[in-house]
C-alpha cells in the first residue's frame, strides 16, 4: 500500500484527476460569483396581494440564526403614499385622540419615524405629506407594517428584505425552509435590481 | 490484490458516470426578482414640491468577496502547511498549533460556514438542477480537500476541517474499537453520503441540506441554536474523549470521499523511514486506529501526527540535521 | 340606523376590473370595465356592450343619454346606442380620467394623475380647475383614483380620501365645507389611509361613500351624520376603489372589485333612500 505506484494506480488516478476537471469546469461554466438570500416580495405572506391574514408573519424574525433578524423592513419611499394617517405607522383600530390621529403606535419596537414634509399648518395638520423612514437597528422584521402597508389598506411601499450586511448567507437559510410561501431563494450578487428610481408611473 | 482491484473497477465506473451525466446540463442564468403589484400613482418629488427628494432605499452590500476568496486561499495554505508539517517536519506540535488556528478561524470566526462537507450538496445540486447557481468558491471548497487527498491522503482532515479540531482537541482515552466493528461503522459514511445527496436532491425549494441541519458543532461556532443540537453535539465531543474523532470516522459524508480519493495518493504519512521494529507503540498511539503491519492506513489517517511522536525511530529522524 | 338589504347581483360580466359605474335613464346601470362600456337595465340583465378605444376608468351619462367614457389621457363620447360620437384629448390636462360629472353646461372631469377636477365646457373648451387652488396642489389620493358627485343644486361633492373628508365645491372651484373626518374604531369615521374612495350624491338628502381596507359602503347626511351603513360583510376583504352610483328609485349600486360583480341594495322598508 506504501510506496510503490503500478500502472493500474496511475491510471485511476488519471482517471479521477480528469473526471474532477470536467466537472470542475462544467460548474465554473454555470458557477456565478457571490450568491445572496433573498426574500420574493410577491410570495412573502405579508406582502402578497390578496393574501389577508390576521397576524402577520414574524418567522424571518423568530427563524434567522442571527440574532437580531437579518431581515428587516424597508420602506421604497418611491412608491409611499405618504399619507397623512399611515396605517403601517399608527394601529388604525386605536382610539383616536383630541389632535384626532390614533393614539397607538403599530411597531412594537417603535422602529417607524414621521416626518412632516414641509412646513405643517397647526390648524390643519392633513394638509401635508409625510415621510415614513424607518430605523433598521431598531427593526427585527417581525413583518407587522409590511401586512398593514399592502393593498388595499396601503400601498405595499414596505416590504421584508434580507440585508446582506447583516446575514451570515447560510447554506441552508433557517428562515428558507419553514417559509410556508417558500419565499426565500438564492441569488447571484448582481442579479438583484438596483431600487428603482423615483419615476412618474401615473400614466397607466 | 483482488477486492482492492473490483473496488477501483467500481470507482470507475461510477466516475464514468459521473462524466456522462454532465454532458447535458445546460447552463442557466437566475433571474432577479420582482416584485409585481398594481401600479398606484404615489406622489412623486414634483407633487410634493418644496424640493423635496425621495429618500434614497438602502440596499446594503454583502461581505466582500474577496474575504470568501481569502477564505479559499487560507483553506488551500492551511493544507499545504498541513501537508508540510506531517510529511517532512513531522511535528506533532506544530500540527496542534495548526488546529488550533484553523479551528480559531473556520469555526468560530467563519462559524462553519462555507465548508467543504456542506459544499457536497450544492455540488450535487449544481450538477442535476440547471437553475441552480453555485457559487465559484463553493467548487474551491469542494475540489480542494479532494485534489490534496489523491495526491497526499487526508490532509484536510488533520488540522484544517474545523470539525475535525474541535473533536481532535477533546481526545483523551481513545479506546480501541475493533476491527470488524470499525469497518462496519465505517460504512455508516457512505450511507449519510448518499442520504445527503438524495435529500439535496429533492426538487426545488424542498432541498433539504441535511448535512448542515444535522452538522453538530456548528451550533458551538455560532454560540447559539437549537437545544437538542446543542445536546448532540456535546454527546459527541464527550463520546471523542474516549472514541477518537467519531464524526469524522463514521459519519463524516465528506470524509467518505477523502477516504475513496487517499487511497490514490502516492505519498502518506510514513512512520519509519526505513523498517519497522515491530514495537506496536504507532498503534497504540494512534486514537484513529489508523495503522496497520506498523503503516498508516491512508484511507483512515487523520493526519494527527501523533504516531511520529511514539516511534523511536521516528524520532531520530526529526532531529538528524540533514533532512 | 336605516337598515339595506342585497337585493341584486350581477356576476360574472367583468374579467379584470370594474372601474366605473353610472345610473342612466330608466335606472339602468352602466359599468365601464375591462376595456368595455356595459349597460344593464334594472333587473340586472345585459343590454347592450361596446368596447372603448382605451380601457374605460370611469362613467358617466348626460342629461341627452350621451355616455362619456373617462380613460388614461382622454375622455371618449359615446351615443346611448355606444356609437362613438367624439372624443377629447388634452395631453396637459387629462391623465387618469376617474370621474366625470355634468354641472349645468359644463363637463366636469377628475383628473387622478394631476390630483383635481377640470371644468369644461360641452364642445371641450377647458374652463377652470377645482380643488387645486390649496398647498397639496390638489387632492389627497394615496389610493390612485380621485372620484367626486354632483347634487341636484350644482354642488360638487368630492372624495379627499388622505384628508378622511368629502369636500363641497361651486363649479367655479370655491370649497364650501367637507364632511367627515378620521375614525378608528368608530363607524361614523373613514378608517385607514385614505378613505373614502368613492362618491355618489343624488338630490340634496344623501351622500354615499364607499371605503376600502374593511370594505363598506355607508351614508350620510349633508350634515355629515351617519344614518347608516349599506354593507360591509358583502364585499371581498381586498377591494379597493369601489365605485358607487344610485339611481332615481334610490337602489344603490356598489362595484365589488375582487370578485368583479356589482350588488344593488335597498333600504329596509322602502322609499327613495
Amino acid at each position: 500500500m506504501s510506496g510503490k505506484i503500478t500502472r493500474r494506480d496511475a491510471i485511476l488516478k488519471g482517471t479521477v484527476l480528469a473526471g474532477f476537471a470536467a466537472t470542475g469546469v462544467h460548474l465554473i461554466k454555470k458557477a456565478d460569483g457571490q450568491i445572496v438570500w433573498e426574500i420574493d416580495g410577491a410570495k412573502c405572506i405579508n406582502s402578497k396581494l390578496g393574501e389577508l391574514t390576521a397576524e402577520a408573519c414574524d418567522l424571518c424574525t423568530v427563524e434567522c440564526v442571527v440574532t437580531q433578524s437579518a431581515v428587516r423592513a424597508v420602506n421604497h419611499h418611491s412608491e409611499c403614499g405618504r399619507c397623512y394617517i399611515c396605517p403601517a405607522y399608527f394601529k388604525v383600530t386605536s382610539a383616536v385622540d383630541e389632535n384626532g390621529l390614533p393614539s397607538e403606535k403599530l411597531c412594537p419596537r417603535d422602529a417607524i419615524e414621521r416626518k412632516a414634509i414641509g412646513w405643517v399648518d397647526p390648524e390643519d395638520p392633513a394638509n401635508n405629506f409625510y415621510d415614513y423612514i424607518i430605523d433598521e437597528e431598531k427593526c427585527d422584521g417581525c413583518g407587522k407594517c409590511v401586512m398593514e402597508c399592502k393593498e388595499p389598506a396601503g400601498l405595499g411601499s414596505i416590504r421584508l428584505e434580507v440585508r446582506h450586511n447583516l446575514c451570515v448567507g447560510c447554506n441552508r437559510c433557517a428562515i428558507s425552509t419553514v417559509c410556508p410561501n417558500d419565499a426565500l431563494s438564492q441569488l447571484p450578487a448582481t442579479a438583484v435590481p438596483e431600487p428603482e428610481p423615483a419615476e412618474s408611473e401615473s400614466q397607466t | 490484490m483482488s477486492p482492492r482491484s473490483s473496488r477501483r473497477r467500481t470507482l470507475r465506473i461510477i466516475y464514468a458516470i459521473f462524466l456522462l451525466t454532465l454532458l447535458w446540463a445546460p447552463a442557466a442564468a437566475p433571474q432577479a426578482i420582482p416584485y409585481e403589484r398594481p401600479v398606484e400613482a404615489a406622489p412623486q418629488d414634483e407633487d410634493i414640491g418644496e424640493g423635496y427628494v425621495t429618500p434614497e432605499v438602502q440596499r446594503p452590500l454583502p461581505r466582500s468577496y474577496w474575504l470568501e476568496i481569502l477564505d479559499v486561499i487560507l483553506l488551500a495554505l492551511a493544507m499545504a502547511i498541513a501537508v508540510w508539517i506531517v510529511l517532512s517536519e513531522r511535528s506533532r506540535k506544530w500540527v496542534l498549533a495548526l488546529t488550533i488556528a484553523c479551528l480559531a478561524y473556520f469555526g468560530f470566526y467563519r462559524e462553519g460556514c462555507v465548508c467543504p462537507i456542506g459544499s457536497i450538496q450544492n455540488v450535487a445540486v449544481a450538477l442535476t438542477d440547471a437553475e441552480y447557481s453555485i457559487p465559484i468558491v463553493v467548487i474551491a471548497m469542494f475540489f480542494l480537500p479532494l485534489l490534496v487527498a489523491i495526491f497526499f491522503g487526508r490532509a484536510f482532515c488533520g488540522g484544517v476541517c474545523p470539525l475535525g479540531a474541535i473533536q481532535e482537541l477533546v481526545v483523551l482515552k481513545p479506546v480501541r474499537v475493533p476491527r470488524r466493528l470499525d469497518s462496519a461503522l465505517g460504512l455508516l459514511k457512505y450511507v449519510y453520503l448518499g442520504l445527503a445527496i438524495w435529500f439535496a436532491l429533492q426538487p426545488a425549494p424542498g432541498h433539504d441540506f441535511v448535512i448542515c441541519r444535522f452538522d453538530p458543532f456548528v451550533g458551538f461556532f455560532r454560540q447559539t441554536g437549537f437545544a437538542h443540537m446543542l445536546y448532540i453535539g456535546g454527546a459527541f465531543l464527550v463520546l471523542g474523549m474516549f472514541v477518537g474523532r467519531p464524526y469524522c470516522r463514521y459519519l463524516c459524508p465528506y470524509g467518505g470521499l477523502l477516504a475513496w480519493c487517499s487511497r490514490l495518493a502516492g505519498r502518506g504519512v510514513t512512520i519509519t523511514p526505513d523498517k519497522e521494529l515491530d514495537c506496536g507503540l504507532c498503534s497504540e498511539s494512534c486514537p484513529y486506529g489508523a495503522i496497520e503491519e506498523m503503516r498508516a492506513v491512508r484511507k483512515d489517517c487523520l493526519y494527527c501526527a501523533r504516531c511520529f511522536d511514539s516511534c523511536p525511530r521516528g524520532r531520530p529522524l526529526q532531529e538528524a540535521p540533514d533532512e | 340606523m336605516k337598515q339595506y338589504r342585497q337585493v341584486l347581483a350581477i356576476e360574472g360580466r367583468f374579467e379584470a376590473s370594474i372601474n366605473g359605474l353610472a345610473a342612466g335613464p330608466r335606472d339602468q346601470l352602466f359599468a365601464a370595465g375591462d376595456a368595455s362600456v356595459k349597460v344593464f337595465d334594472d333587473g340586472g340583465k345585459p343590454l347592450r356592450e361596446w368596447t372603448a378605444a382605451k380601457p374605460p376608468l370611469s362613467v358617466a351619462v348626460a342629461g341627452d343619454g350621451s355616455v362619456w367614457a373617462g380613460e388614461a389621457g382622454q375622455v371618449e363620447i359615446f351615443d346611448g346606442e355606444g356609437r362613438r360620437a367624439d372624443a377629447w384629448q388634452d395631453v396637459e390636462r387629462l391623465g387618469r380620467v376617474t370621474a366625470i360629472g355634468f354641472v349645468e353646461d359644463a363637463v366636469l372631469v377628475a383628473d387622478a394623475s394631476d390630483r383635481c377636477l377640470r371644468r369644461y365646457s360641452r364642445h371641450g373648451e377647458f374652463l377652470n380647475n377645482i380643488g387645486k387652488n390649496n398647498r397639496m396642489k390638489g387632492f389627497l389620493i394615496p389610493n390612485g383614483s380621485l372620484d367626486f358627485s354632483v347634487d341636484s343644486e350644482g354642488i360638487i361633492h368630492a372624495a379627499n380620501p388622505g384628508k378622511h373628508r368629502v369636500e363641497r365645491y361651486t363649479a367655479e372651484g370655491e370649497l364650501l365645507g367637507h364632511i367627515g373626518r378620521f375614525g378608528g374604531q368608530d363607524p361614523a369615521g373613514f378608517s385607514g389611509c385614505c378613505n373614502p374612495t368613492n362618491v355618489a350624491v343624488i338630490g340634496r338628502d344623501f351622500i354615499y361613500v364607499t371605503e376600502k381596507a374593511g370594505p363598506r359602503a355607508k351614508v350620510y347626511d349633508f350634515d355629515g351624520k351617519l344614518l347608516g351603513i349599506i354593507a360591509s360583510k358583502a364585499f371581498d376583504a381586498r377591494c379597493k376603489n369601489m365605485d358607487i352610483t344610485v339611481d332615481s328609485r334610490g337602489r344603490v349600486w356598489v362595484a365589488d372589485t375582487a370578485r368583479l360583480s356589482i350588488l344593488a341594495f335597498e333600504p329596509e322598508g322602502g322609499g327613495t333612500a
